[in-house]
């Protein structure tokens, strides 16, 4: 593909990420609300929301190291929008395929992590600290389990013989579900709750809205944000949504629906588009919405104990039984 | 507080800026380093101003200062000095608190009645009772939801509150208002409770008996609650009888501390209230905030009990000693004495005291006690060695009712003080000594 | 757990009244003057009770001047007019006590359900009784 097409359809896949996320905000608001016995906000809130913020003063703090507090934001949302350029987009190879793998998308998603911390370090407001602490804490408590997850689908598929295992592309193409044993699909079981599991704390939706907390710490890192970084933040986190559950979908149920209703050409593709974005919505609602309206807020310690003891055995489990089955199966 | 007025009253009190910067640390404060966290006066977490700055170190609390005084609206300087006649005042009274706005004008009105020997009917004194519990009932599911939001679980605050309707609406049918009932005055009530909203109050009942279950389901057997409140802001026993915390706050850490129990008044004698601790519900009292939860809603039933029990005995009769205005504003004028007033608010134990004299319209000394400020005080042994995780709750378990215990605020030469325990001695016997000439 | 309550909560309608519209109109003046054109429709609020004690109607005949609702009034809401001997009431400082309603020796004054009483001044005729 030449450099410009590739440019294209990555503009294309930014405005149209950003489209689709602020949307996917929306429902999910909608639905949590609709749980909580609310009404809650029209659908177009989250578009309201971020042109509210886009027009609001942009304060920076005195006490603020000002070019890591305003840099922050956009590394956040740049890393965001270039994690999209690497998932698969339903029936479309990923944008970015060749020009790194599976392991960059976890770099990416651990990047506006780290840039929130950043800021809120930078903010020079001891809450902002407090909520970077924490941030840091959960960086590093979740990214083993969702690493361990992504290791053992590649390994399985390079034990197959598949290459380049590390592709999202080729993971996405080849699920492993038709090809494993009952110890395989016990250990993929595994794998996707411990997939889902990690979404929210990736996301920092309660249960694990810890380093942000409200009620705790006034929004923590997020504290002394405004106006238009606000904004970025926002963004970076609607879009991490989508390429959290599109990291879901594109390792777990890749499957389309246009061979079953027998479409082809581009009809086929567009049914597979909506029916992907229909499997983004379903992980979506499943792992942040139901979980963040379920559940009490924990504490960060609880979260780190827990993401080590049983996200670290849960992932090594899965991955074991992966291996244990490709030694039953051969 | 008040001496400082008393000495000249056209002094302007104002509330001291405080001229402190506090040093934050930025990128300079590391991990391990112990740093300043100030939460309040204004915060999400807290719904009324004060000030408590923290002592962190990484996400351990080691060391809290409470700051108060930012809600100061001295409501008694009102009442004492004013020109108000009793009747104003008892308005001025309900306004204390807008969560236990009967508690204050019961305590109130009890004091007036001591102090100018006024006879209540006991049909009032129903009225009174039915009214307060129902209020306690609203007040616990208040306190729950804020509980849940301070969680971060937002979805048992709506659910809470969307309860709390229910009970908000009967208050309305009864007393004409959802808060602000203005019910009591001064010899009895001002409003019957007539046969045909039996039933209603009835129905409501019923609702929140068959509801109970479920709130106590959902507060009590959510893992990520009890993670959140077990072995949290913990109040040793010991520690609540010598820091003299009260109600719920108290009972939690397995007290038997109620004033409708140990000094019963109005037509509590009849209901024989128990104190409610952790141990009716079959656990061992540990004074965390999970056993203050549990202590809240079992209340709410005893609450629902006493109301049943109020309704089906109803006595009949006159609802108050004082059907004229005019009578009663006279009475009152010619009244001498003083009086104490009690009552157990959702939140403890409120005390009134009154002291009277003939010929006067507004008494001569107003004094009240709130919960709050009881409670104040076990802050300290419930902070210490937490996390910064769990200061909104511990902040909330003793419901913390701010403004109605703001009520004393030392300036002197336009700075901010503090009294030692000898100097506030010292003044008490001075204005002992004032009011006995 | 509360998920059950969730998904019951989730499939049935929303408890919220939805006062005065479902949702924030673009403009409140523009939804205003499409109310006041019938182009669009204010949703009621909730029924308050037959005995409310919202904004207090006054009886101008049956009042004889005898100033027990200015005596017995917390906030000092009602104002003696001397030359007529009636009185007048300023319901932007009211409590709602209703305190001179039971006062009143001769049931002049009265509570009404009346409690939408928003303004942007408090001398507007709508907060001025007499």
């Amino acid at each position: 593909m030449s450099g410009w097409a590739i440019f294209g359809q990555a503009v294309l896949a930014v405005v149209g990420g950003g489209i689709v996320g602020l949307v996917f905000r929306g429902l999910d608001r909608k639905i949590a609300a609709r749980m909580q016995a609310r009404i809650g906000p029209p659908l177009r809130q989250p578009f309201l929301d971020l042109g509210k913020l886009l027009v609001k003063e942009t304060v920076i703090p005195k006490t603020a190291v000002a070019w890591v507090f305003s840099a922050m934001p956009f590394l956040a949302v740049l890393a965001s929008f270039t994690a999209l350029l690497y998932l698969p987009l339903g029936p479309f190879r990923p944008i970015l395929e060749g020009y790194g793998d599976a392991i960059v998308v976890l770099y990416l998603l651990a990047v506006p992590a780290l840039a929130m911390a950043l800021g809120g370090f930078a903010s020079g407001s001891p809450l902002g600290v407090v909520g970077a602490q924490r941030e840091l804490v959960m960086l590093m408590s979740y990214e083993f389990p969702l690493a361990v997850v992504l290791v053992a689908v590649a390994w399985r598929l390079s034990a197959q013989g598949i290459a380049p295992a590390f592709s999202l592309g080729t993971i996405a193409q080849n699920p492993l579900w038709p090809w494993v044993g009952p110890l395989g699909v016990i250990g993929l079981v595994v794998l996707l709750v411990t997939m889902l599991v990690v979404t929210p704390a990736e996301l920092a939706k309660i249960p694990f809205d810890i380093p942000e907390a409200e009620t705790e710490i006034a929004g923590g890192l997020m504290v002394e944000y405004s106006g238009t970084y606000l904004a970025l933040f926002y963004l970076a986190d609607v879009v991490r949504t989508l390429v959290m559950a599109g990291l879901v979908v594109a390792i777990f149920i890749p499957y389309g629906i246009a061979g079953v209703l027998g479409l082809s050409g581009a009809a086929a593709a567009a049914v597979d588009f909506l029916f992907w974005l229909f499997k983004l919505f379903v992980v979506m609602v499943v792992a942040v919405t139901t979980v963040r309206v379920g559940m009490a807020r924990l504490k960060v310690d609880q979260v780190a104990r827990g993401f080590w003891l049983w996200g670290t055995a849960a992932s090594l489990a899965g991955l074991l039984l992966l291996a244990l089955d490709k030694v039953v199966m051969g | 507080m008040k001496e400082k007025r008393a000495q000249d009253p056209n002094d302007p009190v104002l509330p001291a800026v405080e001229e402190r910067e506090l040093v934050y640390g930025g990128l300079e404060a590391g991990l391990g380093e112990v740093f300043e966290v100030p939460i309040g006066p204004i915060h999400p977490a807290l719904k009324e101003p004060i000030r408590l700055t923290f002592k962190v170190r990484g996400e351990r609390i080691v060391g809290v200062q409470v700051r108060t005084g930012f809600a100061h609206r001295g409501i008694e300087f009102m009442g004492m000095r004013q020109g108000r006649n009793l009747i104003q005042i008892l308005y001025l009274s309900e306004r204390i608190c807008g969560i236990c706005s009967i508690s204050h004008p019961i305590a109130f009105t009890q004091a007036v009645e001591r102090a100018a020997g006024i006879e209540v009917p006991p049909r009032a004194q129903y009225i009174r009772v039915i009214i307060s519990e129902l209020e306690r009932i609203h007040s616990h599911l208040l306190w729950a939801g804020v509980a849940a939001h301070e969680l971060g679980f937002d979805t048992l605050l709506h659910l809470t509150w969307r309860v709390r309707e229910k009970v908000l609406d009967i208050l309305e049918e009864l007393t004409g208002n959802r808060i602000n009932y203005a019910i009591p005055i001064f010899g009895g009530v001002r409003r019957d409770i007539t046969p045909d909203q039996y039933p209603k109050v009835r129905e409501a009942l019923r609702y929140y008996r068959g509801l109970l279950n479920e709130l106590l389901d959902a507060f009590l057997r959510d893992p990520t609650v009890e993670a959140r409140t077990r072995g949290v802001g913990i109040l040793e026993p010991k520690e609540a009888e010598e820091l003299c915390a009260v109600g719920p706050t108290a009972r939690a850490s397995g007290l038997r501390k109620d004033v409708r129990q140990d000094r019963p008044y109005l037509a509590y004698p009849d209901f024989e209230v128990k104190a409610i601790t952790p141990e009716d519900y079959g656990l061992t009292p540990m004074g965390d905030v999970y056993d203050k939860i549990v202590v809240r809603l079992l209340e709410v039933g005893q609450s629902i009990e006493i109301i049943e029990k109020a309704l089906d005995n109803m006595p009949d009769g006159e609802i108050t000693s004082f059907p004229k205005i005019p009578a009663l504003l006279a009475h009152l004028k010619k009244a001498e004495g003083e009086g104490l007033g009690w009552h157990e608010a959702p939140r403890g134990e409120v005390i009134h005291y009154v002291r009277l004299v003939s010929g006067e319209e507004s008494p001569l000394v107003w004094k009240v006690k709130a919960p709050t400020y009881s409670n104040l005080m076990s802050w300290y042994p419930m902070f210490e060695d937490q996390e910064v995780a769990d200061i909104p709750i511990i902040a909330a378990c003793i419901d913390p009712c701010i403004c109605c215990m703001d009520r004393v605020y030392l300036v002197r030469d336009g700075k901010e003080e503090i009294l030692t325990k000898e100097e506030l001695l010292r003044l008490s016997w001075e204005k002992t000594r004032r009011m006995a000439r | 757990m509360i998920f059950k309550t969730l998904l019951s909560q989730a499939l049935s309608r929303p408890a919220t009244n939805k006062f005065p519209a479902k949702y924030m109109p673009r403009s409140i003046l523009g939804f205003l003057a499409k109310v006041q054109e019938g182009k669009a429709r204010i949703h009621p609020p909730v029924p308050v009770p037959p005995k409310f004690r919202g904004k207090l109607a006054y009886d101008r005949e049956k009042c004889i001047g005898c100033q027990l609702c200015i005596r017995v009034c917390p906030a000092k809401v009602i104002e003696f007019l001397p030359e007529v001997k009636k009185i007048r009431i300023h319901v932007a400082r009211c409590t709602f006590c209703a305190q001179c309603v039971d006062a009143c020796p001769t049931n002049a004054l009265s509570a009404t359900p009346e409690f939408l009483l928003a303004d942007t001044d408090r001398n507007s005729p709508n907060l001025i009784v007499e």
